[in-house]
């Protein structure tokens, strides 16, 4: 394989992609709402809604017992650890999942929407240097915004949680094997999704609707956590992400061998 | 249809079949492209000429037949054949979001070029290209003459040996289209690189090409150059004569209306006859002369290769040379 010729298009579609606005506006909002302004709106909830306390105490006496004894009873303090070591844990994952989903959308709906597939194709670049470029460049951005995303929330818990917690409490093991280990698999079933889907449509707009149709495992993920059905600790994230994994390798396994040029050109 | 010597050809098809479903794109074309000709595919839409440089890129998979591009299969060898080869679009097909500075050196990459050339062959074709003050502007504002120009220069990047020009001149003002020719014409004459033309513009095949073939439903119909096509295909030929005006009408009646002739005195002294064969024009030239006209000046007009084009498109047999290969 040809590694120049492969960052060649990855820095031409991540170039193209700072270069939209229509793309760039969701990769920064998304991260921005789910990693920043909600889990800090979310730590200070019982302190600024006083009525919103008691909710917050009969919502936590409905866990399950293993959650419950994890934690031990409602303070303020159990309230900050739940919320972000459980509840808003999974809603992470929808980071990269997206961010891979937009990217790869651009990158393979997009170009062909745009035309400007047709010249990549007439390159010297093989078949599978073109799949390889092609997943890196929206695969890499969505695990860089995972991962930095994941050390700014993390420097904005402990900070807006020091008055109550007065230590540095957070990630916990869970979380981390969950940026680490899941989120790279979040991002590859996101983008293994749009690759499959882009290659059966031939418009953006088509592609997008159809391959966030993806996300539905993580929203299942996020509301088994909120509602106790789902413990996720160190071996749940485990198996989870090595479950995640295998569903998107396989899925990709699938797309590459449907990733010829004598295909593409077909639908140009 | 017999094979085209495949000797020292840069491109040989021979009987490719190509289908899109139930429809039959090429129907076992055989042809030969040679190393440094200007090689124009002439055809109605549809005719087979974008499936045929997307099969010779390795784009496309024939149903059968063969394809050799340098010595290469364009599907076992595609990069290798796709590294010297560049294709030009019918439309320009740029990343509105890219500079043109951004997509030269974008394509100089993905074309492997070596890194220490990329600057040097980038700003160079900016500048010929006419593009260099505005090199670090989006695409997107480009107007379509710059974005085609652009195009072309992002095809030039690796100084490719074959380069297929897909209807090069569509949307180009004058200028462009002069310098395009000049460029076609180097890159041929100067450079001994290959070029082939796609295009329904026959006026620019016939002033660029050395040979032409005429595509019509995915059959080869003719190919030859420009000049015998017209001969053999449109043979009958408009000539002027000028003659003693006094002479005008006894000249229009010594010619007659045989054989298909029509003279018509157009000002004058001048008389125009339509519907001559070629070997006719000297005895049409000794029949006036013994009738006692003074003739001035005889000028026959050559068959252009647009007579020969429209003439192919209402005779679909295959045409066939002196040796009776079809052609």
């Amino acid at each position: 394989m040809n590694t120049r010729i492969i960052r060649a298009i990855v820095r031409k579609d991540l170039r193209v992609v700072r270069r939209s606005r229509a793309l760039m506006t969701p990769l920064i909002v998304l991260p921005v709402l789910l990693m920043i302004v909600f889990p800090t709106v979310v730590t200070f909830l019982p302190r600024l809604m006083g009525g919103a306390r008691e909710a917050f105490a009969e919502m936590f006496r409905n866990l399950p017992d293993p959650v419950r004894a994890q934690f031990g009873g409602f303070t303020e303090a159990t309230w900050i650890r739940v919320v972000h070591t459980q509840m808003l844990a999974p809603l992470m994952l929808l980071v990269p999942f997206m961010v891979a989903n937009v990217i790869a959308a651009d990158g393979f709906a997009g170009e062909r929407e745009r035309k400007t597939l047709e010249p990549l194709l007439y390159t010297p670049a093989t078949d599978a240097e073109l799949f390889v470029a092609k997943l890196l460049a929206a695969w890499l951005p969505a695990i860089m915004i995972a991962f930095g995303g994941a050390a700014v929330y993390a420097v904005i818990v402990n900070v807006m949680a020091w008055p109550v917690m007065q230590r540095v409490f957070f990630p916990d093991l869970t979380w981390i094997v969950m940026v680490l280990w899941m989120a790279p698999a979040f991002a590859a079933l996101g983008l293994a999704g749009m690759l499959l889907v882009s290659l059966r449509v031939r418009g953006m707009q088509e592609a997008t609707q159809l391959g966030g149709l993806f996300v539905l495992p993580v929203i299942a993920l996020v509301v088994g956590e909120v509602r106790g059905a789902v413990l996720l600790g160190p071996s749940m994230a485990i198996v989870i992400g090595l479950l995640v994994w295998v569903i998107a390798g396989a899925m990709l396994l699938f797309g590459v061998k449907r990733f010829k040029r004598t295909s593409l050109v077909g639908k140009l | 249809m017999t094979a085209p010597n495949a000797e020292g050809s840069a491109i040989v098809l021979e009987r490719v079949v190509h289908r899109y479903g139930a429809t039959v794109a090429l129907r076992d074309l055989t042809l030969a492209v040679e190393h440094g000709e200007v090689f124009s595919l002439l055809g109605h839409n549809g005719a087979g000429k974008t499936t045929t440089v997307r099969i010779i890129n390795g784009l496309l998979a024939p149903a059968s037949g063969s394809v050799r591009v340098f010595g290469l299969s364009p599907l076992g060898d595609g990069a290798r054949v796709r590294r010297r080869t560049a294709v030009l679009t019918e439309s320009p097909t740029l990343d509105d979001r890219l500079t043109a500075r951004e997509t030269l050196r974008a394509f100089a990459e993905m074309y492997d070029v070596p890194a220490a050339e990329i600057r040097g062959r980038t700003e160079s074709l900016l500048s010929e290209f006419g593009i260099a003050d505005r090199a670090n502007e989006r695409v997107g504002g480009f107007s379509r003459g710059m974005k085609q120009r652009l195009a072309l220069a992002r095809a030039l990047v690796h100084d490719p040996d074959l380069l297929f020009l897909d209807e090069p001149t569509a949307g180009l003002d004058p200028v462009a289209t002069h310098q395009l020719h000049s460029t076609v014409r180097e890159m041929s004459r100067s450079r001994g690189r290959t070029v082939v033309l796609c295009t329904h513009n026959l006026v620019e095949a016939q002033a660029l090409s050395d040979r032409v073939a005429v595509l019509g439903e995915g059959q080869l119909l003719a190919l030859g150059t420009p000049a015998e096509l017209a001969r053999r295909i449109a043979p009958r030929l408009e000539v002027s004569l000028e003659v003693e005006p006094a002479q005008t009408d006894a000249a229009v009646r010594v010619i007659g209306s045989d054989n298909g002739l029509t003279a018509v005195a157009d000002r004058g002294g001048v008389v125009r006859v339509s519907g001559i064969v070629r070997d006719a024009v000297p005895s049409l030239a000794s029949r006036l002369v013994g009738a006692g006209i003074a003739l001035y000046r005889l000028e026959p007009h050559e068959p252009s290769l647009t007579d020969a084009y429209f003439a192919l498109q209402h005779r679909q047999p295959a045409v066939r040379d002196t040796d009776g290969d079809e052609l």
